[in-house]
């Protein structure tokens, strides 16, 4: 790949430059653009082609860290000097041990695609010309984004790490309104071409046409069925305090005397797995090169092991499983064995969740979280979806409401998200949800 | 000021003219962010991080295009302003859209933000010492696993140009510093106590906001509340009187008025990710948002204000507005685009996170009138209730009515004395039911410039520094206590 080659080519002119007893080059190339839309029309239209350099120079035990756009050899060489006289001023960080050292890494998958890198503006646009469309012919309107996204990352460490990835990112979030309802459906994935915008629109339309007058149903805790996106959101309690930082040095997560233990239900298993076929991910950590180890989170229901960075894992003598922003950036639900229908028709009376919104964490040690339903919550009657109601706030530890859960069968790769991070995820059904509050609106 | 693009910007807006650009700017950014984070007596970070870019906006045919680069070489200036261009062509394709407003305006002008202490003139090590006694300072008891210590200083230069001719250069310097404690309790739990503020003073200026912030003197106290709240009783579940401390009024402002009075969220130009408004532009005038102590206006060029520019990312002047008086909604946070499609005056409240981010309606600064009394006051005047202070958590709605907030620390209020620190003192409200309870404001003695660095909004999320300013709040008859069922 050109750009792998050129990013780090750069990483190491500046790791030259640097002449450092240890040093750390990350170079990213990120060309994002965005067709953002709403009331049926484009609102925002744009493209960022950025170019980032970071080194960190260690002398000792004393670093500094410099970041510029500045790839020529000037620049590089201001970057190391910047880097070396902060390195030189500041005091030492005791914990800090070593950079990764090179060790053997797996050779990523398919993850670049040139319907995306190649998309223009004008190829965004016609993408959404038919969700339009649809919303028109249904009285609807709608909001949300295109975006095609080509991310190259290099990396090279003055022990002899060199790493580097290209991958695309096509994507569509929809939500379609009526006056008081609204619907919701989203792609996400490396190309574009894959992206149906048209079925996506249908999909989201007729979830905000169930009915034109969401009904009151009092707040209590529920048997409900998470779609996708709104379990990705919930299980953020959860995947936030599953690393190092959390357990060890900052002791405040769920998983602290609990690592072992059949807490949840056996239906359960969550693994950090870059390979997974719905990620396009690269196989080293994107913040130091070290190679990414394939953890199991969750084994059937018990907690077993969280991921940790070298900085940490160097730290604790622990195991480094390349993950030094310390979340498990490549998480992946397993799958269970219902479709979503069949998911919903288990159900004699619960509710149906299509999307969630604010979520927070509220307790870590109890993996306490709350937040808002929206873009579609229905009554679930017989097995079937009778109503659409007005939105919920719900307030449960996900310590609690996974205790009892069922996993539907067909993962999706979710979008950024609020956290930011995709994961990979499929439907939930929850036998006991707590939702505190409901809205006054749909 | 002096400048440096102007070549480069004539030939980036003379290549959007011939492409067929109506109307093009280009702003040149170059910013500068200088971060250090101390933890359990280790310097873990300390970055400088440079960019240097440009952002192109072309208008054709009533559509935007938009193209941000960090490439200086002339054929990277011409293929951004074509691709700005030839966006705006993309977009300008779909049937009954809303045309976009072509400016008018042009502005010849500079700003700087004033500031007392040059962050250069601070030495690397002086400002490690400083980060490094306050962290020390927290760790009071065996208790205390962790402390922290931070300061970021941003420091901005603009140089915005358009077709129009307009010329403005800005230096915008913007800082902030806090710190805090963890502490284990008996049973295991883990409790955070930081500040000043949501964990930090955010303001507009140099250095001197980070000696403002008074980490030293804050940490002992923070390190002693983190110790009691980790063996405190939780917040019994209840009605009651809830005072708000600055840290905590502050990001209720933020988020039940800022947010909802933007006017491109009102529009349901956010809808998908962050959500509308309950507040809609056609109830100016009727809207009953609170009581009639709530007086909010939004004011540009406030004196340390988080987000004080001297043009806003459209290239138009700071102006002060009201945007509540006496409780009744009199106007919105608004751009030249969004004002255009309604009554309601444009605020040059557009702000873009960098050169990268597209511009777009921001809350800025926005301030609660002070009243009168003083926090001490108005806990003397409390028969019964709860004041809170920090933050923890926070959580509101799509369309900014139905919030849950968890402050960091609950003091009880018994007879006008405060009494038990408590945990976990969540809250809950309705927006126009929480600001209509709204019975006492303290006076000007209370008054903090409170900012935040990171306010989400848009897609690609962009991350905004936002002031809400505000003394302390009391509001009859909350909720708080909030519990799980399950």
């Amino acid at each position: 790949m050109r750009d792998q080659d050129r990013a780090l080519s750069i990483a190491e002119k500046a790791l030259r430059f640097a002449d450092a007893e240890q040093a750390q080059v990350t170079v990213n190339f990120n060309q994002q653009s965005y067709a953002r839309y709403a009331r049926n029309y484009v609102t925002q239209n744009l493209t960022s082609d950025q170019t980032t350099i970071t080194l960190t120079y260690y002398a000792g035990k004393q670093n500094g860290t410099t970041t510029t756009d500045d790839s020529s050899d000037d620049g590089l060489r201001r970057l190391a000097a910047a880097a070396r006289a902060i390195a030189q001023r500041v005091p030492p960080d005791d914990d800090f041990v070593s950079l990764p050292k090179p060790a053997p890494t797996a050779q990523a998958g398919r993850a670049y695609y040139e319907s995306t890198a190649g998309a223009t503006a004008a190829d965004r646009v016609e993408k959404l010309l038919p969700v339009f469309a649809t919303m028109k012919k249904n009285g609807l309107s709608c909001a949300g984004y295109t975006t095609t996204q080509i991310n190259t990352t290099a990396i090279a460490n003055s022990l002899g790490i060199r790493a580097a990835f290209t991958g695309t990112v096509g994507g569509l979030e929809l939500k379609a309104m009526a006056p008081n309802t609204s619907g919701y459906g989203e792609y996400f994935g490396p190309d574009y071409a894959e992206l149906d915008a048209a079925a996506i629109a249908e999909r989201a339309a007729a979830k905000a046409l169930v009915s034109n007058a969401p009904a009151d149903l009092a707040p209590g805790v529920y048997p409900v069925v998470l779609e996708a996106n709104a379990f990705a959101d919930a299980l953020s309690a959860i995947l936030t305090g599953i690393n190092a930082f959390n357990v060890l040095d900052d002791k405040d997560s769920w998983m602290i005397d609990r690592i072992g233990k059949p807490i949840f239900s056996p239906n359960l298993t969550i693994v950090d797995d870059w390979s997974d076929p719905l990620f396009a991910n690269p196989p080293f950590d994107p913040g130091d090169g070290a190679p990414t180890q394939r953890v199991t989170l969750i084994d059937r229901g018990v907690p077993k092991g969280y991921v940790s960075g070298t900085y940490l894992a160097n730290k604790f003598k622990i195991p480094n499983t390349g993950h030094s922003f310390n979340f498990p950036i490549n998480a992946v639900v397993k799958p269970g064995t219902k479709s979503h229908d069949e998911l919903v028709a288990s159900i004699d009376r619960g509710i149906l969740i299509s999307r969630t919104w604010y979520s927070r964490v509220v307790d870590p040690r109890q993996a306490t979280i709350t937040g808002l339903t929206r873009d579609g919550v229905y009554l679930i009657e017989g097995g079937k979806l009778t109503k659409t109601l007005k939105n919920f706030r719900y307030f449960t530890s996900m310590l609690e409401a996974l205790k009892d859960v069922e996993l539907g069968s067909r993962q999706v790769l979710t979008g950024p998200g609020e956290i930011g991070i995709p994961i990979v995820v499929p439907d939930a059904k929850i036998a006991r949800f707590n939702l505190s509050a409901q809205t006054s609106f749909a | 000021m002096e400048t440096q693009h102007a070549a480069q910007a004539a030939r980036i807006l003379d290549t959007a003219v011939q492409r067929g650009a109506e109307y093009a700017d280009v702003q040149f950014w170059s910013i500068r962010q200088e971060q250090m984070n101390v933890r359990n007596a280790q310097v873990q970070n300390v970055t400088d991080a440079a960019s240097l870019g440009y952002a192109v906006r072309a208008l054709v045919d009533g559509s935007w295009g938009f193209y941000g680069s960090d490439r200086f070489d002339a054929a990277s200036l011409d293929r951004a302003a074509s691709e700005a261009v030839a966006t705006a062509r993309s977009g300008a394709k779909v049937a009954d859209r809303i045309p976009a407003v072509k400016p008018t305006e042009k502005i010849t002008a500079s700003f700087e933000t004033p500031m007392t202490i040059d962050p250069a003139s601070v030495s690397l090590s002086d400002r490690a010492s400083e980060l490094l006694a306050a962290e020390k300072a927290a760790h009071v008891g065996k208790s205390v696993v962790s402390a922290f210590a931070f300061y970021s200083i941003w420091t901005t230069g603009k140089e915005f140009y358009s077709t129009n001719g307009s010329s403005i250069a800005q230096r915008i310097v913007q800082a902030g510093a806090g710190c805090g404690a963890t502490a284990v309790g008996k049973d295991g739990d883990a409790q955070t106590r930081g500040g000043p503020g949501d964990f930090g003073l955010f303001q507009g200026g140099g250095y001197e906001v980070i000696r403002r912030a008074k980490l030293l003197e804050n940490a002992p106290e923070y390190g002693r509340e983190a110790i009691i709240l980790a063996d405190a009783p939780a917040t019994p579940s209840g009605t009651t009187d809830l005072i708000l401390d600055g840290s905590v009024l502050n990001l209720q402002m933020h988020e039940s008025i800022g947010h909802p009075l933007e006017l491109d969220r009102a529009l349901g130009w956010e809808a998908n990710y962050s959500g509308i408004s309950w507040a809609t532009p056609d109830r100016v005038g009727s809207l009953r948002y609170g009581s009639d102590l709530l007086n909010i206006y939004a004011d540009n060029a406030l004196p340390l204000g988080f987000a004080t520019v001297g043009y806003d990312d459209e290239g138009v002047a700071p102006q002060r507005v009201t945007l509540i008086e006496n409780g009744v909604l009199r106007a919105f946070l608004s751009s030249r685009d969004t004002a255009a499609q309604t009554s309601l005056p444009q605020t040059a409240s557009v702000r873009a996170a960098d050169w990268a981010s597209v511009p777009m309606v921001r809350m800025t600064n926005i301030v609660l009138a002070p009243h009168e009394g003083t926090l001490e006051s108005i806990i003397a005047d409390t028969k019964d209730g709860l004041y809170v202070a920090g933050i923890r958590s926070w959580s509101i709605d799509d369309h900014r009515l139905n919030f849950q907030f968890g402050p960091q620390i609950g003091y009880e209020i018994k007879h006008g004395k405060r009494g038990r620190l408590l945990k976990q003192p969540t809250y809950t409200g309705i927006t126009p039911r929480f600001w209509g309870s709204l019975d006492r404001v303290a006076g000007p003695s209370e008054f903090v410039v409170w900012g935040t660095p990171n306010c989400g909004k848009g897609e690609p999320s962009q991350a905004g520094r936002t002031t809400h300013a505000c003394t302390v709040a009391r509001f009859r008859g909350v909720k708080v206590g909030v519990k799980t069922n399950a």
